[in-house]
């Protein structure tokens, strides 16, 4: 094989590897952010074989919410803080209002602060698994039950759950 | 190599003449002049978008521009100057430069030079089209971070569009590049005694293939959240914004260096000529750069340290960005010992390659001041940033290239410019660059955002300061092009070897260097 032919291979072997690579990141990034606890990802599914474990030590959960963009709704958590039992299962919900008059898809996003933890706050139902609907100018009620795993850092005494719900209605569409 | 010469002799038989010799042109200096002329006039372009930044913030309230208006030409100035001015200006040096460096007839691939410049005419004419869309062009920043970027108007598809040809032309570029210097050298001259600009253009051209591609992949990825409903970065399908920004700068910081090694290398060429002496420390230069290249790979996130990133990765980035300023003191160090007892002259390529080494300096050490993550908190996203990567970029990059062709153009055209007004076009290009840009460290460092149309009134004064440099320095360019047509107009005059220090195989020639350059390959001892 010629130098010529060498050097042409080789460097464009380097071109479409480092293309790929690009997209390589992409799961590289998810493992470093679980493994770092960075961005306070929490479980994206149902957790089924759970097994509650109460510890009789309480911890401070409290909920906030964010409307993305300007979203026509109106997204509250029912309840702003709950003290909870480590290892013990609880409900509460969300209230989404559609202020607009036609049917809306929508989605949340749920982010746990402090990052390190959220691995720990584990959600056993949650409206944040599936896309849903909303009727113009209904209000619905969004559950959430979780339950908080016994190996959460015993320095933690407060954990910040905040959703961002988007509207998803028109993402395919061009805006 | 039997096809390139036919190739080329192809071309020397039936040569097509005006417009024609031009578009087909696969001759190496044509290349070179093709893209050197283009890169002026994107220097004009992007300029003039500067001085409408400029002419807004002259002083504080919305005068001139609407904000999105004034986005759109923060935008474009950078996209242009990075991708038009300043790239294709370093690729028309290597396309004029290398074959005569190192005693070649041309480049490997004289075909597909031709149509890696040729590209760049409709990217850039399609890029500058969005302009005139109703929504206007791109607004979110050179930087294209999402959410932002994906909220635009309709300029979106056609921006990344021509950023892939961008893209493939530099990449296409840089393989020709590093096909020519690794396999068409003259007998004689290894690896280490090839002069310091191929070098450094090498190290360039690998940088090149290793990260333009990962900017396509960013880009793709873009596109395809937008139009095709993936969500690499859009939350709401579960994908993450910051991510696009760890991507976009691992091609980011390897991309600065692409636009500053090739003028580390004119630099190291110019300084022996006017001290007459030789370059100090070759080898170390050759690794320093080297090693440059290597780390520019790994401290991507100093551009993101107010993210959110855990301490471990705060302090890593902190300190491999600052482990980068060792080998740029080699090579600053080296350029000063060259200096060193030389029996220097201060022809115009020599006062600018000086000024660089002084001015892109002070850009160095600003860029240590952000490389502390604690101090970064403070400045980023502040004028000071801004400040720090102009200072490398125009005196830095942009000083080189003027050097560069300072230096070369008798070379080049057998016609030599004139000094005097070489030397004026200096020390007014060198004294608005300053009255231009130091003033933006003092507001930066007072709090002033970048990308902002308007700000409050304690910040005034500086800013009319810097629009006023702004002017001047854009003014002086106009002394460049009359200096260029004043050269051009002249009879063919210079001797071959037009710097009595200059060393290297481009002087042995004839100015101007045959059609071909060096028929039959010379023998380097
Ligand atoms: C000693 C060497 C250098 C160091 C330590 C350094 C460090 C940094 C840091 C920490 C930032 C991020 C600041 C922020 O956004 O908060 C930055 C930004 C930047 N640097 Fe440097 N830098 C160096 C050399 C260079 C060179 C040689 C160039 C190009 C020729 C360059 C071009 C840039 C650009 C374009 C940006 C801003 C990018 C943007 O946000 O738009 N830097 N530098
Ligand atoms: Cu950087």
């Amino acid at each position: 094989m010629s130098n010529y032919k060498k050097t042409y291979i080789t460097v464009s072997f380097i071109v479409v590897f480092m293309f790929f690579f690009s997209y390589m990141l992409v799961p590289l990034y998810d493992i470093f952010c679980e493994i770092t606890g960075l961005n306070g990802k929490t479980n994206q599914e149902r957790i089924v074989n759970l097994d509650e474990k109460p510890t009789n030590r309480f911890v401070t959960i409290k909920f906030t919410s964010t409307v993305a963009g300007a979203g026509p709704f109106d997204f509250e958590p029912l309840e702003r803080e709950m003290v909870v039992e480590v290892g013990k299962v609880y409900t509460t919900s969300y209230i989404l209002t559609n202020q607009s008059n036609s049917l809306k898809q929508v989605t949340a996003s749920p982010s746990v602060v402090p990052g390190a933890e959220a691995e720990y706050f584990k959600k056993i139902e949650c409206f944040c698994f599936t896309q849903q609907e909303i009727n113009g100018l209904e209000t619905k009620e969004l559950p959430l039950q979780f339950i908080i795993d016994d190996k959460l850092s015993s320095d933690t005494k407060t954990l910040i759950l905040s959703y961002t719900m988007f509207n998803t209605t028109d993402q395919l569409g061009v805006k | 190599m039997s096809t390139n010469v036919q190739d080329i002799h192809e071309d020397h038989h039936h040569a097509p003449s005006g417009l024609m010799r031009w578009i087909t042109t696969t001759n190496h200096k044509d290349i070179g002049s093709l893209y050197l002329w283009f890169s002026l006039l994107m220097f004009f372009i992007g300029g003039f978008m500067a001085l409408i930044i400029r002419a807004e913030l002259f002083e504080p309230g919305l005068q001139l521009v609407i904000p999105g208006f004034f986005n759109q030409m923060t935008t474009m100035h950078a996209l242009i100057m990075i991708f038009g001015a300043v790239m294709p200006a370093f690729v028309g040096l290597a396309n004029w430069q290398i074959p005569i460096m190192i005693g070649a007839p041309d480049m490997a691939l004289p075909r597909l030079n031709n149509w890696s410049f040729w590209i760049l005419p409709f990217a850039f004419t399609m890029l500058l089209s969005t302009l005139f869309f109703d929504s206007g062009g791109p607004a979110a920043g050179w930087t294209l971070y999402p959410p932002l970027s994906l909220q635009g108007g309709n300029s979106m598809p056609f921006v990344i569009l021509s950023i892939h040809l961008l893209g493939i032309s530099s990449i296409l570029g840089a393989i020709n590049v590093i096909a020519t210097i690794l396999n068409m050298r003259a007998p004689g001259m290894t690896l280490m005694k090839m002069p310091i600009f191929i070098w450094t253009w090498l190290i360039t051209a690998f940088l090149l293939i290793a990260a333009m591609p990962v900017l396509a992949g960013a880009i793709t990825m873009l596109l395809t959240d937008r139009f095709f409903g993936t969500s690499f970065f859009t939350a709401s399908g579960g994908g993450d914004p910051v991510m696009f920004q760890h991507i976009f700068w691992f091609f980011g910081h390897p991309e600065v260096y692409i636009l500053i090694l090739p003028a580390f290398g004119i630099v190291s060429t110019i300084i022996p000529a006017f001290s007459r002496k030789k370059l100090f420390g070759y080898d170390s230069m050759v690794y320093a750069t080297a090693s440059i290249a290597l780390l520019s790979f790994i401290v991507w996130a100093h551009h993101m340290f107010t993210v959110g990133m855990p301490l471990a990765g705060e302090i890593f980035f902190m300190l491999t960005t600052m482990l980068i300023a060792v080998p740029t003191g080699v090579k600053v160090f080296n350029w000063v010992a060259t200096m060193w007892r030389g029996s220097m002259t201060f022809e115009t390529p020599m006062l600018f390659a000086l000024a660089f080494i002084i001015l892109f300096t002070i850009g160095g050490f600003s860029g240590l001041m952000l490389a502390m993550t604690p101090a970064d908190f403070q400045y980023h996203d502040t004028y000071f940033v801004v400040a720090h990567f102009h200072y490398v970029l125009v005196p830095g990059a942009v000083f080189a290239i003027i050097a560069a062709v300072y230096y070369w153009l008798p070379k080049w055209t057998g016609k030599m410019y004139s000094e005097s007004l070489g030397k004026l076009h200096f020390w007014l290009t060198t004294v608005f660059v300053n009255v231009t840009f130091f003033p933006m460290h003092f507001v930066g460092l007072a709090g002033m955002p970048r990308r902002i149309p308007d700000y409050p009134v304690q910040f005034a004064d500086f800013n009319a300061i810097a629009s006023v440099g702004a002017f001047g320095f854009g003014l002086s360019q106009l002394l460049f092009v009359y200096i260029l047509y004043n050269t051009l107009k002249k009879d063919v005059t210079a001797e071959d070897k037009v710097w009595d220090g200059a060393e290297g195989l481009e002087w042995t020639l004839s100015s101007p260097p045959p059609y071909h350059s060096f028929e039959k390959a010379p023998r380097v001892e």
